[in-house]
This record gives structure tokens, C-alpha cells and sequence, in this order.
């Protein structure tokens, strides 16, 4: 098997994310997913797109525009 | 009157942080490469460009490497012409093969540098702007400038006048977030301009012999309540930021979060003499054409193009006032004193919570009171120490330049422990027939006031609205006014009974603070702390050796401890002269010393608690 590389854009772990880390993943082109190498996170860009939006969860006024601060 | 300053700052940064270790990712390494440079100055051309067009001035800090390019200083010199632009110098981005060829090392970080090192550093960079500009800078910076490394150059270089200093509560956070290889660790320091002390960077001075002579800003404009619980780097007036934090809809590549941020910035001018502030300096890397994460070169572009264009307009309707750097200190010291403190009652404007925080900052301390735990003080720096705390190679701390905390609830605990022992806070807790309530549990709001008091100096007031406790057979109504007097060095929290349904009961309150020392989560030795209580005839004390004891003293003038690692001696006192005054020492499982102070309270009546902090020697 050939050595990891990065994808055409440099993906983040979802799950490392939400425990607030920033790790990189890489891409194994045989198998043709992400992995995450200090996590067991497997998956398509189509899976990391989806749990990118997962992530969100906790920004519940992300959306929303505030006119006041008191 | 009203007036929100923002200073914008960019820097020509040949090899910028990322860019190399990102997109150069499968190549060996060559920070000389020519597409590295030839991106570098792309992406300077860019952020300055964004910044013209919606008719904004910005400090242009030039590079050490920066200062071998030609096409650099020429468009430095332009911009200046142009545009009045601030020609400033940074000691960011010194990595270059001029600077790895001369001083033999990978280290960049200025205040990391031994001081040796340093002042050659200072006076290589200096010396080759003014060869190059025929002038010293008025403006420095880096991510964190340590005092003596301010005092050097102060000394040295007059002229400079106004340094980006740190960045608001980069510690631990961060480097956790860079799976521990990122090793900025910054907390602790003030949130908004301010005038350092000789001693310590993070500590305002508290007049003119303190002075270090410069202004400090910090890097970044950050929220204070997302960056005090999370990753620092998510929650800033750094568009990057923003998408790094991922905060934007990934549809229609929006981010109102970024407009709140700044606006919420804007409304601090409530709490601090109609004045406001904010700051953006995006290094060239997150504008990388290669992408940044999951983000696209043309969502960083836009990002940072809408960020410049709502500034713009603030601008164009008369709410925003753009100044370099320079201009900017002038302006501080022209309104500033010394002791006048910066405040921010700040609100949650992304996770929906309606939580509250308020944050305080004068020359002897840095607070903060957590309104959603009762107004309970979760984070206490004591500036009142002007701890002297050297960092770099060859002194205790090479890396560590957070100020110290005696409280800190994300790092020692806080309110909730598991299975034994206390975290830091300073709250209270009221007793009634056996069961207890901690007003940590207490949510509520709060409403900031003012008071005139001698020689044009104010008292800060923080009004919470009541909060109802309800014990099996008794409820009691209770509000609490916590109180900031300018240049007293002192936080006094006052408790008044407004309603008991039983008016004849009497409740105990136990006014506690539970600390400890430290700047990360790991606890520190605490073997030569000492704690006393003032009697009126004897003081009793307990020399710090895990052992668990604990001493009182009815009618105690004060309960003190004193912090020799950190210079620090911190005491309670409270306006019941009756009041038992108590001191508990710690142990293993729980590295704390409690002080406080115990009184009973009936229908109607008021008693207030003061918590003081001076420097130990």
C-alpha cells in the first residue's frame, strides 16, 4: 500500500473537532476514505461533509443576528 | 461620547505560518522557495487591498524577512503615501534564510528567545528598518511581548510607543487544540488596550513609575465568553477564525457570528467612558491559495473581504473610527488614567445560553463574575503582585507567560468536583436546619452601574437580579451587589435579604473563596503557602502541609493567605464584626485553602464581604 496523501482540501477530523482539536486527516486512495491518525474516525468526503454539519450542534444562535448585548 | 476605534494590521510575511508546513506538505522543506514568496506578497497585496477599498488605513508591520524584499518596502513605502498607513515593525516572522543562517535556530517566537538573544534580535531588526525607512518604528508587536523584552526596547528605541502584547486567553486551550504542539500559553492578560507595567506585561500600571511607556493591544479582539471556555483561536475578529470554528453556513457561506462579535465589541463603549475597541491582524497564511482546512481559497478571500467591508461601513456611517497604531496609543493616553479600569458585561451570542459574564481589569486585578452561577467570581488574577515572571531560555519559564490565577473554574474546577474535594470560586452558601445551598446554583442576570466617589474615580456596580432559595420550610429572597472601587484593590460582594417567608428565621451564610495557584490545570506545590486568621487577641495559623486542618475565630478583622510562589497575599473580611472568620488548609486529593467567613442572617438584613489582593513582600 502507498503512503497516505492529502486531499484537494485538507480535511479535518469531525470527531477530534468536537473535542476541540484541530488534527488533519489523511486519505488512503485504495480504500478511499479520510482517516484520522490520533482517533479511530473513518470516512468519505461525502461522511466528513455530513459530520462537519453535526458539529454545529452547539451553536445554536449561529444564524441569528443580535441587535442587543444587555 | 461615543467611539469605536479599530485598528487593522497586516504584515508581508515571506514564510507565513502554515503556508509552509501546510501546502508545502509532501516536499522538503525550503522557505526560500520563489512560489512561497511570490504567494506571500500576493496575499499582503490582498489584505491590504480589501482594506483601501472600503476606505480603511491599516499598520503595515514589516517582516525581518519582509526587510530583504524589495518589492515589499516598496509597497510599504506606497501604501504609507497613499493611504497613510503606518509603516510598523513586527517580530512576527522572523523565519527567512537570513535569520536561520545567522542565528542558527527554528525558533520563532520572540518572547522564547534567551535575552541575550533577544536584545540581538531586537537590534538586528530595528537597525535594518532604519537602514532601510530612515526612522525608527512607533509600533512593535508579536503574539506576546514579555515585560523586560518592552523595557529593552523602550530603552533602546524610544520611539515605539504602541506593541501588539498578547492574545486574550491563549494557554492551555490552544495548545490542546494543536494536540499539544502549539505552545503559546498567554493567558491571563487583559482583553482590551492597555498600559503595561515595567514588571509585568499582563498588569496594568498603576502609575507613572510602573509606566513601561508604551500602549499594548491585543491580538485579536476575542469573545469572552467562547474563548474562555473553548478554543481560543475559533472566536475572534479573525474571519479565519471564524471558519476555522466553523461557524458559517456552509450553503450560503454566511457568518453573522463575526458581525455579532464586533458589534458586541462596539456596545462595550457602555461600560467604559463611551469608549470601544477592536482589532484585526490576520497573518497571510489563512489567506493560503491553497485552502485553509475544509475552507476554499475564495470563502477565506470573501471572509475577509466582508469583514473589511462591514468595518467600511461602520466607518461610512459615522460609528467607527480607523487609526494605526500609533495614532491609536496617542489617542488612549489622551483619555486614559491609570487606574480607571476596563469592564465588559458580555453576553453569549452563539450557543443560545443567555449566559453572562463580567469581566473586570485594573492594575491590581483581573476578574470575572459568572452571572449564571450566581455571581459567583469563577477567574482572579492578581495584578496587585506585578509579579516579576521572566520567560524564554534560561529562566523558569521558557514557554509559560500566562499570568497566574488565585481562581480558575475551567482550569482548578470551579462549583462541581467529582467525588471529593473543592475547585476554585469565591461564592456563598446559605444554611437553614441542615440543608445548604451554594449560590453557585443560583442562575441569574446582572445590570451594570456607576458611582462618582472621590477625585474623579468611580465604584463599578454590578446589580443581580434576585435569586429565590427555597429550603424544605423556608424561602428566602436574596440580591446580590458586587462592587469594583476604583483603585482599592478590592472586590466587595454585598448579600441583602429581601423577602423570608418565615420572618423570624435566621439563615447562616458562609462567605467562602477557595484558590490555589497556577496557570495550566496541573496543580502546583502548595507547601509554603500560609494561612491566618486575625483574631482580636491572638492569630491563629496554618502553615500549608496537606494535613487538612482547619482554624476560626469569632470577631476575626480578616482572613488572610499568603502565595509566596506567585508574591501574592490575598484576604476576606466581612462588615459583621461578629462573624466567625475561618481557614481551611487542603490536601492531596484537593490542593486548595479555603478562607472565609460565617454570620447569620435575618429578614431585611444586608452584610457585604470584601476580598482584597496586595503584593505578598
Amino acid at each position: 500500500m502507498a503512503q497516505a496523501g492529502k486531499g484537494k482540501l485538507n480535511y479535518r477530523c469531525p470527531s477530534c473537532f468536537m473535542r476541540d482539536l484541530d488534527i488533519d486527516m489523511f486519505y488512503d486512495k485504495e480504500k478511499k476514505e479520510y482517516y484520522c491518525i490520533r482517533c479511530q474516525y473513518t470516512g468519505t468526503e461525502e461522511d466528513v461533509l455530513a459530520k462537519n454539519e453535526m458539529v454545529r450542534f452547539r451553536y445554536r444562535d449561529m444564524y441569528k443576528r443580535f441587535t442587543n448585548f444587555d | 461620547m461615543e467611539k469605536f476605534v479599530v485598528n487593522i494590521i497586516h504584515r508581508p510575511e515571506m514564510v507565513p505560518e502554515y503556508a509552509e508546513k501546510v501546502t508545502g506538505h509532501g516536499k522538503e522543506e525550503d522557505i526560500g522557495r520563489d512560489a512561497l514568496l511570490t504567494e506571500s506578497l500576493d496575499i499582503f497585496r490582498l489584505q491590504q487591498d480589501c482594506a483601501h477599498k472600503y476606505g480603511l488605513k491599516t499598520t503595515i508591520q514589516m517582516t525581518y524577512a519582509s526587510l530583504f524584499n524589495e518589492e515589499a518596502i516598496s509597497i510599504a513605502k506606497e501604501h504609507h503615501e497613499k493611504y497613510g498607513d503606518e509603516i510598523a515593525l513586527s517580530l512576527l516572522g522572523l523565519p527567512c534564510k537570513e535569520f536561520r543562517e545567522k542565528y542558527k535556530t527554528k525558533d520563532f517566537c520572540i518572547w522564547m528567545f534567551s535575552m541575550e538573544d533577544k536584545k540581538s534580535i531586537v537590534d538586528d531588526v530595528f537597525g535594518k528598518f532604519y537602514d532601510i525607512f530612515g526612522f525608527y518604528p512607533e509600533s512593535t508587536g508579536s503574539y506576546y511581548m514579555d515585560a523586560e523584552l518592552v523595557n529593552y526596547i523602550k530603552e533602546k528605541y524610544p520611539s515605539v510607543k504602541c506593541a501588539v502584547a498578547t492574545c486574550w486567553e491563549e494557554g492551555p486551550k490552544a495548545y490542546h487544540t494543536c494536540n499539544n504542539s502549539w505552545y503559546t500559553f498567554m493567558d491571563g492578560g487583559p482583553w482590551n488596550p492597555w498600559i503595561p507595567s515595567k514588571q509585568n506585561i499582563h498588569a496594568p500600571a498603576a502609575n507613572e513609575a510602573e509606566d513601561s511607556g508604551i500602549v499594548a493591544i491585543p491580538h485579536l479582539s476575542r469573545d469572552l465568553l467562547a474563548c474562555y471556555d473553548g478554543n481560543g483561536s475559533n472566536f475572534g475578529t479573525h474571519p479565519q477564525n471564524v471558519l476555522r470554528g466553523m461557524i458559517y453556513d456552509t450553503k450560503t457561506w454566511e457568518y453573522p457570528y463575526l458581525y455579532n462579535l464586533i458589534d458586541q465589541y462596539r456596545s462595550l463603549e457602555k461600560y467604559n467612558n463611551g469608549y470601544a475597541y477592536n482589532m484585526m491582524f490576520v497573518g497571510p497564511g489563512w489567506l493560503n491559495k491553497m485552502g485553509r482546512w475544509e475552507a476554499p481559497f475564495e470563502l477565506l478571500k470573501k471572509s475577509y473581504d466582508d469583514g473589511m467591508a462591514y468595518y467600511g461601513k461602520l466607518k461610512e456611517e459615522g460609528r467607527l473610527e480607523d487609526m494605526t497604531m500609533a495614532e491609536f496609543a496617542d489617542y488612549f493616553r489622551s483619555k486614559k488614567t491609570y487606574t480607571e479600569p476596563e469592564c465588559a458585561l458580555w453576553r453569549d451570542i452563539l450557543y443560545g445560553s443567555d449566559k453572562q459574564l463580567f469581566w473586570y481589569c485594573d492594575p491590581y486585578m483581573r476578574a470575572c463574575i459568572n452571572m449564571d452561577q450566581g455571581g459567583a467570581l469563577v477567574d482572579l488574577r492578581p495584578y496587585a503582585a506585578k509579579l516579576k515572571w521572566e520567560v524564554g531560555i534560561g529562566t523558569p519559564h521558557i514557554q509559560d507567560a500566562s499570568y497566574p490565577f488565585l481562581i480558575q473554574e475551567k482550569y482548578r474546577a470551579g462549583y462541581f468536583t467529582h467525588y471529593a474535594g473543592e475547585g476554585t470560586v469565591r461564592s456563598a452558601k446559605l444554611s437553614y436546619h441542615g440543608e445548604e445551598v451554594d449560590l453557585c446554583l443560583c442562575r441569574t442576570k446582572a445590570k451594570f452601574s456607576e458611582e462618582m466617589i472621590a477625585d474623579g474615580k468611580k465604584t463599578r456596580i454590578l446589580t443581580l437580579e434576585p435569586v429565590t432559595i427555597e429550603f424544605y420550610d423556608l424561602t428566602v429572597k436574596l440580591q446580590t451587589k458586587i462592587y469594583f472601587e476604583e483603585g482599592s484593590s478590592e472586590i466587595r460582594m454585598e448579600r441583602t435579604v429581601l423577602e423570608m417567608s418565615n420572618p423570624e428565621a435566621k439563615v447562616e451564610l458562609n462567605e467562602y473563596m477557595v484558590a490555589c495557584y497556577g496557570t495550566t490545570e496541573y496543580t502546583e506545590d502548595m507547601s509554603e503557602i500560609t494561612l491566618t486568621c486575625k483574631g482580636k487577641n491572638e492569630d491563629k495559623t496554618i502553615a500549608y502541609a496537606y494535613k487538612c486542618r482547619e482554624e476560626e475565630e469569632a470577631g476575626a478583622s480578616s482572613v488572610e493567605a499568603v502565595i509566596p510562589p506567585v508574591d501574592t497575599k490575598v484576604s476576606m473580611r466581612m462588615s459583621d464584626e461578629k462573624a466567625v472568620g475561618y481557614i481551611k488548609e487542603g490536601y492531596a486529593f484537593s490542593p486548595m485553602f479555603t478562607l472565609g467567613y460565617k454570620t447569620t442572617l435575618m429578614d431585611k438584613e444586608v452584610v457585604s464581604t470584601w476580598l482584597k489582593l496586595e503584593k505578598a513582600n
